[in-house]
């Protein structure tokens, strides 16, 4: 019986694992930035005033549950690129791809144990931001918000995996992630609700799919919204993770086999 | 065939990917890493590719392992045509790059050839077994438990073609395998790659090293600027015949004298 798809997914995951304990300052780290990053929406939610309540909700839950989504949809992008980026660097890439497995199939293995550990530390996130800072969510609505977390992460995968795409044709994923990053945080509705800014803007908004989960995820976590109450939201939602996974995965293996007609594919 | 045909092979770095034949003209951007190269060598055999820096040897490689795809002519493994049936082809090829940065630094060198045995398929209840054989083959018993950013570069090389073992491919591929090698060290590696053919496996390794070729090749070809100048059997040759055939074919003519006499 010749090595599944769950056997080469744990061998990564532990690949993965193995490395981030072997550097696991970084973690420590990590964790010290997102406890700063909490203080400063607590204080910045105060300052506001407890007048301000976006879409019906307490300021600071508003910011909690928009920048910790923000980051984990923005740092799965970014995982799929650095999955890309360290190899073309360790060296590991061209030997990578002359494995049996298929390079796609590579690259989402590959970028799932961050995914994984990007939904862990949103909860983490939101976790410290309650016990920290001494308030509460109201009651969640599990299953919507294990759909709406699970589109999201798939439709953060696929735009991961356009990044990736171009990471492997011009060596720059990271500026795309940048890019899409800096525009979310205008467009999508992050740090404050998307009704203020301009109807022109709006519209490119609604183009963007992080509006649409942030719109889904917001009422299930704090005001514990059913599945039918976001069933707009979770159709758009399905639509874009059905539509986009196949044509950026498309455009991904096309750009792999261009790399290796170029002859670009370990450049970085 | 079983072995491995190239068919007027080019491989062009350089090509503008836009505007076509427009571009190219005013670009001049393009290098011809091999050109029109073919030959065709049998499965359980030993090519040794001979040539000076940049003459195509790595790319033969590359496009062998499917690392590169051909501008013109084709590549087949084992009939196995490398653009159109490269996932067959990968499933059938190994390659030891000779590049250190190929693993994982903070892993050891177990855990390295545990998880590339899974990539390539190789099964579960044998994985164990074929690891430890590889890399007691490779004289890598011994580390098998050290993380691989202390290996020195002639460690790396033999933990590359544990790697290349590890798989039971029926080709291997190998860059300069003893480049960093010392003479025991290359003796071993010399009579590990000899045993290869026995199994039907066949190898191409690309090398600079005369008696290397010599010493493993049941063929050799040099490759000058990217095109095949020479192609025989190495039979009645010996290193010093190869050396002298190898100053007066390519551009190290100029210096054949200095050349043999270092040989000799």
């Amino acid at each position: 019986m010749t090595a599944g798809l769950a056997d080469k997914a744990v061998a990564i995951f532990w690949r993965d694992l193995l490395t981030s304990f072997r550097y696991r300052n970084g973690f420590v780290i990590s964790a010290i930035a997102a406890l700063g990053e909490l203080a400063a929406f607590y204080y910045l939610a105060r300052a506001v005033g407890p007048g301000y309540r976006p879409q019906g909700t307490d300021y600071f839950l508003f910011l909690l549950v928009g920048t910790g989504f923000f980051s984990c949809f923005v740092g799965t992008m970014n995982a799929f690129v650095r999955v890309v980026q360290d190899a073309q660097q360790s060296g590991t890439l061209e030997v990578l791809m002359t494995t049996s497995t298929p390079g796609l199939v590579v690259l989402i293995l590959s970028a799932l144990s961050t995914m994984t550990n990007n939904i862990l530390q949103f909860l983490f996130y939101l976790a410290a931001g309650l016990l920290l800072f001494g308030t509460s969510l109201g009651s969640i609505h599990v299953p919507a918000c294990v759909v709406v977390l699970a589109l999201s992460a798939i439709i953060a995968a696929a735009t991961g995996i356009l990044a990736a795409a171009v990471q492997l044709a011009f060596q720059k994923g990271s500026a795309l992630v940048w890019l899409f990053g800096s525009s979310a945080w205008l467009l999508t509705g992050t740090l404050f609700p998307v009704e203020v800014l301009p109807r022109p803007v709006r519209f490119l908004s609604d183009l963007v799919p992080l509006t649409h989960c942030l719109n889904a995820i917001r009422p299930v976590l704090l005001r514990g919204a059913s599945l039918a109450v976001v069933s707009p939201e979770i159709e758009i939602l399905a639509v874009l993770a059905l539509a986009l996974v196949p044509l950026f995965g498309g455009i991904f293996t096309w750009t792999l086999d261009q790399a290796r007609q170029q002859g670009t594919l370990s450049f970085y | 065939m079983q072995g491995i045909v190239l068919d007027s092979v080019s491989k062009i770095f350089g090509r503008p990917r836009i505007l076509g034949r427009l571009a190219r003209t005013l670009a001049k951007t393009e290098t011809y890493a091999l050109r029109d190269v073919s030959f065709a060598m049998p499965a359980g055999k030993v090519l040794v590719l001979l040539g000076p820096n940049g003459s195509g040897k790595t790319t033969t490689l590359k496009l062998l392992s499917t690392i590169f795809f051909p501008d013109n002519g084709s590549v087949l493994v084992n009939g196995w045509d490398t653009r159109q049936d490269a996932g067959q082809v990968r499933k059938q090829i190994s390659i030891a790059i000779s590049s250190e940065r190929s693993f994982y630094p903070r892993l050891t060198a177990r855990e390295n050839l545990e998880f590339f045995a899974s990539l390539d398929d190789v099964p579960r209840r044998t994985r164990k077994q074929r690891i430890e054989a590889a890399l007691q083959r490779t004289d890598l018993a011994e580390l098998r438990d050290v993380q691989i950013m202390k290996f020195s570069s002639g460690m790396h090389q033999r933990l590359a073609l544990a790697r290349a073992l590890m798989k039971q491919p029926s080709a291997v591929l190998l860059d300069e395998p003893t480049r960093s090698l010392d003479p025991g060290a290359t003796a071993r590696y010399w009579e590990l790659i000899r045993d290869l053919p026995a199994s039907g496996t066949s190898v191409v390794l690309a090398s600079h090293n005369f008696e290397e070729a010599i010493a493993v090749g049941d063929s050799v070809a040099i490759l000058q600027r990217g095109e095949l100048i020479f192609y025989e059997s190495t039979d009645g040759l010996n290193a010093e015949r190869l050396k002298s055939l190898y100053a007066d074919l390519t551009e190290v003519s100029r210096f054949r004298d200095e050349l043999v006499e270092a040989a000799s």
